[in-house]
């Protein structure tokens, strides 16, 4: 139940305020224990070393609960979780501590290098467990005051991951947005409507209302999950009506629409991306435009049979872009990772059947 | 009053109609022609030699650069484009002037005021080689440049691609589209070696080069060399 948290590896320059805190901390421990110690019973080697080694130990007991605590990414852990893990893990520390301090003062006394008070304070279970205690609040004290801070710290992070991650979100939902708009055609289409205005105002007055269903469409369509088939074909209708303007003669089209498949249910923007694509990559950049087909029929298992052909070639960097950007690939990039999550009956392919001419075609299960 | 004989490049008739409607309410403005694709582009400039192109960036069969790319004489420039913030980019950053459809006649009245402060040099005959004031177009990437003939101070050869430099930078472009190699006038470009045309005007210092070759010091530092085979040739011209 390990959480893994990414530490970033600081080098031994990232380490040096804390360790000079730790200096600074057990180091100032360590000399007031000497003064406490020598100011009851005088100068003794004994006093002095239990104090080194009490602070030595405790420094190496704190590094070693914050190494603890960190690879085993206890701090994304609730407070009392934690609280009970680093009072078990102070508990051994402080006892492997006092330990040490015996084993260090029995030896020292047998070999006869260090010397005790003649008064020495007793060394029976009840002294041997202030001790521990005295030594379990000092390391607790240390404990809890970082972890503190580094609980903060992490939450900081955290919180500014989740931020970044939502920054980002919102960036490609805007970059969509903003595909969805087709701000070219928009703006090719309200310059026409200003041209129109003089020509042919009737016309003109048409093709606001075409513009505006289109623009309508595309701003609502991500309110729902599914639309009819009947849905998109209308909203198609007043995007074609509207290049038709534009292209004039350039674009002749032939839409068949089974009525059968009417009723079909797909997701919204499907259809209207493909022709967008098939007008945009083919029909604006043949000279002389040509010919957009588009078909709609029953496909495998009662699904739904879309194809799209129009003049052009294939530009293998329209296909996959390898970054998304507002003006390029955003569209059958978005395509290919709708579909891939429709499952493997959603199938889309991009080819030429002869030269010249290239089609889209997208099979969608029932 | 100075007249511009201008041609309108788009592909849509209603935005071409729109144009002369704005266009009209400007007296200088001769429009002589519409072209609706790159083909038909270039063919019209070479015809009409206008002296201002409106073009519109997105075109059927190519851009519009690709038309200023294959021309062997750039005119004055204006680009149009719907929407498209790559190309504004590229006009930003290389200081060209551009419109925005539909068209505020506040901005072509500016875009036309201050094509009409930089002066013109008459359309010589075709088939004349460029003179120094002559205004090429270079496009290199992102890049691009409108720049006279004889900024250029030499171009190197190398496949297929030409670097041009100029104004102490460098454009790679490609050959079969820079017609510059070919209409370049003799007189004042000079072939130094196989790879190397260099503008004489830029020539601030000779040197007795290798064998009996020569160093040409050119304006901005480059050093050049003039082949052995050339040599005699060089002082031919230089005896002129």
């Amino acid at each position: 139940m390990t959480t893994q948290v990414a530490v970033a590896a600081p080098g031994w320059r990232g380490h040096l305020p804390r360790q000079l805190a730790h200096a600074v901390i057990w180091g100032g421990f360590g000399a007031l224990s000497v003064w406490l110690f020598t100011a009851n019973a005088g100068l003794h080697s004994g006093l002095v070393a239990i104090a080194v080694v009490l602070s030595a130990g405790l420094w190496a007991g704190a590094e070693a609960t914050r190494a603890v605590v960190l690879r085993r990414g206890w701090l994304t852990l609730p407070p009392l979780a934690l609280a009970w893990r680093l009072i078990l893990v102070v508990a051994v520390l402080a006892a492997a501590i006092q330990a040490l301090i015996h084993l260090a003062l029995a030896t020292g006394l047998t070999l006869g290098w260090l010397r005790m008070p003649a008064q020495a304070a007793g060394y029976g279970p009840g002294a041997i467990a202030v001790y521990w205690f005295n030594t379990a609040v000092m390391l607790l004290l240390w404990t809890a005051v970082w972890a503190g801070q580094a609980a903060q710290r992490q939450s900081r992070r955290e919180s500014l991951g989740r931020l970044q991650a939502e920054a980002e979100r919102r960036r490609l939902e805007l970059d969509l947005l903003r595909a969805r708009l087709n701000p070219h055609f928009v703006f090719n289409a309200l310059n026409n409507v200003r041209a129109l205005i003089n020509e042919d105002p009737a016309r003109a007055r048409e093709l606001v209302t075409r513009l505006s269903n289109t623009l309508r469409h595309a701003l609502q369509h991500s309110q729902r999950e599914r639309v009819t088939l009947a849905e998109e074909w209308a909203v198609m209708q007043d995007y074609l009506a509207v290049e038709a303007v534009h292209f004039e003669q350039r674009l002749q089209v032939d839409a068949r629409l089974d009525p059968a498949m009417a009723g079909f249910e797909l997701p919204p923007m499907f259809l209207q991306l493909l022709v967008e694509n098939a007008i945009k990559h083919g029909v604006a950049r043949t000279p002389g435009g040509g010919l957009l087909e588009v078909a709609a029929r029953r496909g495998e298992a009662g699904g739904l049979h879309l194809t799209v052909e129009n003049p052009g070639h294939l530009d293998p960097s329209d296909d996959a872009a390898p970054e998304p950007s507002p003006t390029g690939g955003v569209g059958l990039a978005w395509l290919r990772t709708r579909i891939a999550g429709l499952g493997p009956a959603a199938r889309f392919r991009l080819w030429s059947p002869q030269p010249g001419r290239v089609r889209a075609e997208l099979a969608l299960p029932a | 009053m100075r007249r511009l004989r201008t041609l309108l490049v788009d592909d849509s008739r209603l935005a071409r109609g729109e144009l002369r409607t704005l266009l009209a309410a400007h007296a200088e403005v001769d429009v002589v022609g519409e072209a609706d694709d790159v083909e038909a582009a270039v063919a019209a400039v070479a015809g009409l030699q206008p002296d201002l192109l409106l073009l519109d960036i997105q075109l059927p069969g190519g851009s519009g650069f690709d038309v200023l790319e294959r021309l062997p004489r750039a005119p004055h420039v204006v680009f149009c484009t719907a929407y498209d913030q790559h190309a504004v980019r590229a006009f930003e950053a290389n200081a060209l002037d551009y419109l925005l459809k539909p068209v505020e006649p506040a901005r072509l009245a500016q875009a036309l005021a201050r094509v009409l402060q930089r002066p013109s040099e008459p359309s010589p005959p075709r088939g004349t080689p460029l003179a120094a004031g002559d205004p090429v177009f270079l496009r290199d990437g992102e890049r691009c440049w409108f720049l006279k003939v004889g900024e250029i101070s030499h171009i190197e050869i190398d496949g297929n691609y030409a670097h041009v430099h100029f104004r102490g930078q460098r454009a790679l472009v490609q050959r079969s589209l820079a017609l510059l190699e070919e209409r370049l006038d003799p007189a004042m470009f000079f072939r130094a070696s196989r790879g190397v045309l260099v503008n004489l005007r830029q020539v601030r210092n000779v040197e007795a080069g290798v064998g009996d070759g020569y160093t040409l010091h050119l304006e901005g530092g480059t050093q050049v060399e003039v082949s052995r085979r050339q040599a005699r040739e060089f002082r031919e011209r230089l005896a002129l």
